[in-house]
């Protein structure tokens, strides 16, 4: 795959994608990105790839363990492998099938390890972003519906305007992590990376306290997707660096330079 | 006048601004008076119309070069972050010259523009009212003809720069609802028409009463035809909220670069604090470039400008509650430019549309909530 995708071809994908991942995730789901030529797409096409496929992660609620592969293409190594990743809090975490008995906050094969080596990071926290703007979008879509349909007071509860600006909060946030995400990063990739990630990060837990509030009791209960999203979030904000140390990094990074750079550029 | 002989590109044009700009020494006096910055004002435009730069991007039919509008954001991000105008008289130009272009009979845009664009007049904007706030449709101030002209009577609050104004772009009402606003262009030496600065909380007589006693206007100054005044008003905001926008962020991100200067004794104490700015100012930076090229791309501007105002109003009290909490004492004990600047940002979650009436916009044509 060398030629760019027009975009009828990229809507082909994605919706090939989407089908895939509504019906398998976790193992099931990287042997079937692997027959839809992942690898390729990966290497051949990265910029329209890891959005795509990142977003479409969390706008599903599936998971595959691709961001190894992004990892492992940024560091020039064979794909496959499971290398250490960091975790908040100063923790290392590995993402395989392995010790399926005990996995992460709702259901992500990851697993404490005791130490791992530097990487870098900035196409993977760019593809984590993706995930946690699509599972944003995933919690926004649920609360609106529910806001349209449920009914108290004798009217939808979408007609209140203290839900209504819960949801347009929500949207502020994730069009603006969005953003931070398509900024072309050529002048500082891991900066630009970092602080992308950090938004959606921010978005994303913003998007799970505004829906989870808007979506009252049902949100609670197991039977509705909500929680999937919730946790899936949670975790992803912990994996690569939390938005608050990230946040925090890049205060340092200022304190550093003696100045702010201007990242965005007409 | 600028070395293009052709539609120069943004990279190149920056660069040659940037160049002129070294070499042309219009940094500002160290007076910090109203009157002052309008002084300043008149001069930077002067300097940078006689050279080009303030004429590209508007249409050479109103006295520009041409080119793409992405170039006045370009001048505007130079001359306002390096701090050689203040944004709030800068941005007047970005608010009233695409009105007259738009709405002016072409002889009258193309005799007037260039006197706003060079700064040898200033410009006021008569919209708000004390009954018309976010509900701006609802305003009273009245038109009616009589015989070959129009006679105003009624008032405006928070026009900015009135006080110096030659001109208003003024909302009036010739009929009912929102089919019956009128725009007017007026002249602000008129007789009957009577200008009364604000006395505000950061101490910046910025904003005005004005008052509209029996003046006559003629005709051939109404914007548009009877009726297209909402319309005007509706008009304006794409350019308010894009290139408009663009100045103020770098403005925001010069004031940004002094305060970490002045937090450096701090230490890893105002790391979380400052990367919580840096974060809010670089995603509004994201979204309003995002929002440019969309412009520049053909693409209409919509209510989704609500979401760059949001951000904006959000980033700019950030930043300034960040001064007050590393800073203790800075905006309550020391008489400095961050007490002042503090002050105003208070109004940024106000002006030019109130952060609910963005949220209420947001829920009703992005979100698709249906009405309250």
């Amino acid at each position: 795959m060398d030629a760019p995708l027009d975009a009828e071809s990229l809507t082909l994908l994605e919706d090939g994608l989407r089908k895939t991942m509504l019906s398998t995730s976790g193992a099931e789901l990287d042997a079937a990105l692997a027959e839809m030529g992942w690898a390729d797409m990966l290497s051949g096409m990265p910029e329209d790839a890891i959005p795509l496929v990142f977003r479409l992660l969390g706008e599903t609620g599936s998971h595959a363990s691709v961001l190894n592969d992004v990892v492992q293409q940024t560091a020039d190594r064979e794909l496959g492998a499971t290398p250490a990743l960091p975790f908040a809090g100063g923790g290392w975490v590995v993402w395989d099938y392995h010790n399926v008995a005990d996995p992460a906050l709702g259901g992500l094969p990851l697993h404490r390890v005791d130490e791992g080596g530097l990487l870098r990071l900035a196409d993977a926290r760019r593809a984590l972003g993706w995930w946690l703007v699509g599972s944003s979008r995933a919690m926004l879509t649920l609360a609106r519906r529910h806001a349209l349909d449920r009914v108290q007071f004798g009217r939808p509860i979408a007609g209140f305007q203290a839900v209504r600006h819960r949801l347009a909060e929500t949207l502020v946030a994730i069009e603006g992590a969005e953003a931070t995400l398509t900024l072309p990063g050529v002048d500082n990739p891991d900066l630009t990376a970092l602080l992308a990630k950090a938004a959606a990060g921010k978005a994303a837990l913003t998007a799970a306290k505004n829906c989870q509030q808007v979506l009252g009791g049902i949100g609670f209960t197991a039977e509705y997707d909500l929680h999937h999203h919730v946790k899936r979030i949670l975790v992803l904000d912990g994996l690569l660096g939390s938005s608050r140390e990230l946040t925090k990094k890049a205060g340092a990074g200022l304190r550093a330079r003696g100045s702010v750079p201007r990242l965005a550029q007409l | 006048m600028t070395a293009f002989t052709d539609v120069p590109d943004v990279a190149e044009f920056r660069s040659q601004l940037v160049a002129w700009l070294d070499e042309n020494d219009l940094a500002p006096p160290d007076d910090h008076s109203l009157d002052a910055h309008h002084e300043q004002h008149a001069r930077v435009l002067g300097a940078l119309y006689d050279a080009g730069w303030m004429r590209w991007g508007w249409p050479e039919s109103a006295g520009g070069l041409g080119g793409p509008m992405i170039l006045r954001a370009v001048v505007g991000e130079e001359v306002v972050g390096r701090r050689l105008d203040e944004p709030g008289p800068y941005s007047m130009i970005e608010v009233l010259t695409p009105t007259m272009i738009d709405y002016a009979r072409p002889g009258l845009a193309a005799e007037m523009v260039p006197r706003l664009l060079s700064g040898r007049e200033t410009w006021c904007q008569g919209f708000s009212e004390p009954g018309s706030g976010s509900d701006l449709a609802s305003l009273t101030t009245r038109a009616e003809q009589r015989g070959d002209g129009w006679v105003i009577n009624g008032q405006k609050v928070w026009t900015s720069f009135a006080q110096y104004a030659t001109r208003c772009i003024l909302l009036t009402r010739t009929g009912p609802g929102h089919a019956g606003i009128t725009a007017f262009f007026v002249d602000m030496d008129s007789p009957g028409i009577d200008v009364r600065p604000l006395r505000t909380m950061h101490g910046v007589d910025e904003f005005c009463e004005v008052y509209f006693d029996d003046v006559v206007v003629p005709t051939d100054r109404m914007l548009g035809n009877p009726g297209d005044g909402w319309q005007l008003a509706m008009d304006l905001l794409p350019y308010e909220r894009s290139t408009c926008f663009w100045q103020r962020i770098a403005y925001l991100y010069s004031r940004f670069d002094a305060l970490v200067g002045d937090v450096k004794d701090l230490g890893q104490a105002a790391d979380f604090d400052m990367g919580e700015t840096y974060l809010a100012l670089h995603t509004l930076r994201c979204r309003s470039r995002a929002t440019q090229h969309r412009l520049a791309g053909g693409q209409k501007l919509g209510p989704d400008t609500s979401i760059d105002k949001v951000l904006l109003s959000g980033a700019e009290q950030q930043l300034y509650d960040t001064v007050r909490n590393l800073l203790p004492g800075v905006v309550e004990l020391d008489d400095t430019a961050w007490r002042t600047e503090f002050l105003y940002s208070r109004a940024a979650t106000i002006y030019g549309g109130t952060a609910e009436v963005q949220r209420n916009i947001i829920a009703r044509r992005l979100l698709d909530l249906g009405k309250e």
